[in-house]
């Protein structure tokens, strides 16, 4: 599709349902409802919050419930387009169907998912990006439809039969026939972009070990120590999904609601039991599930670990505790200790 | 769904503040004629006029103890309720007034207003011999705390229907930065700015930072808070330890106070 067909392009998709895309706002960028094609900025690296706040929003009802009954509430059947979606975020969503359209449905996640149509947009890294080390950095699924922005044109990935639905009533604005030059176009692109990351996860293929090894390193009390525990790390982490559970009853006390609200291991009643037992009462004991959780149990239950490189960690901790922080610190304990750094 | 048998009696006790908490509720508009249907409210400082103390079940106590007879009426009040909920900053950590609480300074300005007795003369004498604030948990045992200031609705009305409804509310400590995030806002900490959000108590849905201000603590301590972490993280970007202290100081109360001291 060449570059001057793309606003038509967008009307066409939004006229599909709500159209959501990224629109800069001061110094961060937001996925944002889109009235106009002009609010759209896809020259961006990454949100905040992840396209995760369309399939499990930070907060909303459950059940209504009143002195002898209730009804479940679920997600409207609006359809919801969101635009400009990174590889890294579209991989995050993927590890989120996974979970919640797994065995057990969520019927919550399932009506959102179900009315969320995914169009993914190109991008290059900056120095926070690490989806190169976590093998994020392309997708082949998970999308309806993919863009990629080369010079004076797009290239489109069909993804979905949704995705196809709309590609063929784009057709006049799309080019069937892919020519040699373009291809190598893209092939070029593809080369520049990935000599382009400048950040990796030390030793990547270990790490699962690295951090089994150092289980009781000193490392995790000086991380705990620093620790603020404010929770931004899992709020704006797009594979993070815990949430928490609780009843409000309204003022009358006569009807109420029961909310979902997203959570962190790093807060201290997280690991709280029945009968106030709390398993992780400090800090550290908390920063070391978030990590081992995401790089290494993760591994080992999906041989992939739950985090996706996109660098929010890394971008938004008020004191610099990340994947890189956390790995680098592992492995050059482990260097000191072991013979395994110089491979 | 629940057990209710009776409406519980509920009283609304003031001590020493802005007496904004009890104005939040009557300001809750949608919810204020359901809270006085919701409940048996037989005492309420700011809304009814009589002023025999009765029997309640839930007492909501405002403000900080600031004189003898506040203390006294404290500890009646402790006697006669089931819950005793602190309702406010004040209550809860002291509030503002509680940064006058050092016992030494305090006997030198009540010198230097009162004369030589440092004490209120019988004829001013209206509310009791004046002493350092203190939140009212110094006092007597508190079963809930409900910060803010003032508190805000949102934060107030699932934990007090919980308690009028016989039921337990969910204590949940988080801090603003968990609501500042739900907002989507970028940090201030990550700009240069100062902003307390990780240290203060959330409930007030981040209004400061979603309209691009820095939290000032308003809402009193969060229970997770990591204070030396959050001193070095605010001299970092600036500010002078003296700064940071006073900063902590303005709403954290004896916590603050408590976490300084490194207890
Ligand atoms: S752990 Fe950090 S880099 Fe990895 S997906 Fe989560 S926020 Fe992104
Ligand atoms: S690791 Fe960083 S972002 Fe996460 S809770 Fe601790 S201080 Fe906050
Ligand atoms: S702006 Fe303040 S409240 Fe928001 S995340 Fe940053 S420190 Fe926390
Ligand atoms: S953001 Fe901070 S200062 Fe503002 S209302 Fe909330 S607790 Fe108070």
């Amino acid at each position: 599709m060449s570059k001057e067909k793309f606003p038509e392009f967008v009307e066409l998709i939004k006229s599909k349902g709500k159209l959501f895309g990224p629109v800069k706002q001061k110094e961060k960028y937001s996925f944002e409802e889109i009235k106009d094609f002009s609010e759209l900025d896809f020259d961006y690296q990454r949100t905040i919050i992840s396209p995760k706040k369309f399939i499990t929003p930070a907060k909303y009802s459950t059940l209504r419930f009143v002195k002898f009954g209730q009804t479940e509430v679920l997600p409207d059947d609006e359809p919801q387009i969101v635009m400009g979606v990174h590889p890294c975020d579209i991989h995050a969503i993927k590890i989120l169907d996974r979970l919640f359209l797994g065995n057990i449905k969520d019927p919550y996640y399932a009506k959102r998912r179900e009315n969320l149509i995914i169009i993914g947009h190109s991008c290059l890294p900056d120095d926070k990006c690490v989806c190169q080390s976590t093998g994020t950095d392309m997708v082949e699924d998970g999308f309806d439809l993919f863009l990629t922005e080369l010079d004076d044109f797009y290239l489109l990935w069909v993804g979905s039969d949704k995705g196809l639905g709309i590609a063929i009533e784009a057709e006049n604005l799309l080019e069937e026939n892919v020519s040699e030059e373009e291809i190598q176009e893209y092939v070029r692109w593809q080369q520049e972009r990935s000599s382009m990351f400048t950040t990796s996860i030390p030793s990547y293929k270990y790490l699962a070990d690295i951090i089994h090894l150092n289980y009781d390193s000193d490392v995790w009390e000086q991380f705990g120590e620093k620790c603020l525990s404010c929770g931004t790390c899992s709020l704006v982490c797009p594979t993070c999904n815990c949430f928490h559970v609780d009843d409000k009853i309204m003022m009358n006390a006569e009807e109420g609601i029961r909310e979902r609200m997203l959570d962190s291991c790093t807060l201290p009643y997280y690991s709280m039991v029945a009968g106030n037992h709390d398993f992780r009462p400090d800090r550290t004991a908390r920063l070391k599930l978030y990590y081992t959780h995401k790089l290494k149990e993760y591994i080992g239950r999906w041989g992939q670990p739950s985090c996706v490189g996109c660098g929010r960690c890394i971008a938004y901790c008020p004191v610099d505790i990340n994947v890189i922080t956390v790995s680098n610190a592992l492995f050059e304990e482990v260097c000191e200790t072991q013979e395994v750094c110089d491979q | 769904m629940w057990q209710r048998e009776k409406k519980p009696v509920v009283g609304i006790f003031g001590f020493s503040g802005c007496a904004g908490d009890q104005l939040a509720i009557l300001h809750m508009e949608d919810s204020t004629i359901d809270f006085f249907t919701s409940a048996d409210i037989k005492f309420f400082h700011m809304a009814q006029s009589h002023q025999e103390v009765p029997k309640v079940d839930i007492a909501l106590v405002e403000g900080s103890i600031n004189t003898e007879r506040q203390l006294k009426e404290l500890k009646e009040i402790r006697e006669m309720a089931d819950v005793v909920v602190a309702l406010g900053t004040c209550a809860c950590y002291g509030g503002i007034q509680y940064l006058g609480e050092d016992v030494e300074t305090f006997k030198e300005r009540m010198e230097y207003v009162y004369g030589k007795s440092g004490e209120v003369p019988e004829f001013l004498d209206l509310v009791g011999q004046p002493r350092p604030a203190q939140p009212i948990s110094e006092y007597i045992d508190v079963d809930i705390m409900i910060p803010g200031c003032p508190i805000s609705a949102e934060n107030f009305v699932p934990i007090y229907t919980k308690l009028i409804s016989g039921l337990l509310p969910q204590k949940y400590p988080m801090p603003v930065c968990v609501e500042c995030k739900y907002e989507g806002n970028d940090c201030f900490l990550l700009h240069g700015k100062y902003c307390l959000g990780p240290v203060t108590a959330a409930g007030c849905n981040a209004t400061c930072p979603s309209i691009d201000i820095s939290c000032i603590g308003c809402f009193g301590t969060y229970e997770g808070a990591n204070y030396p972490s959050m001193i070095d993280k605010l001299k970092e970007i600036g500010l002078s330890e003296e700064e940071v202290i006073r900063k902590l100081k303005l709403f954290g109360g004896n916590k603050v106070e408590q976490a300084l001291k490194g207890d």
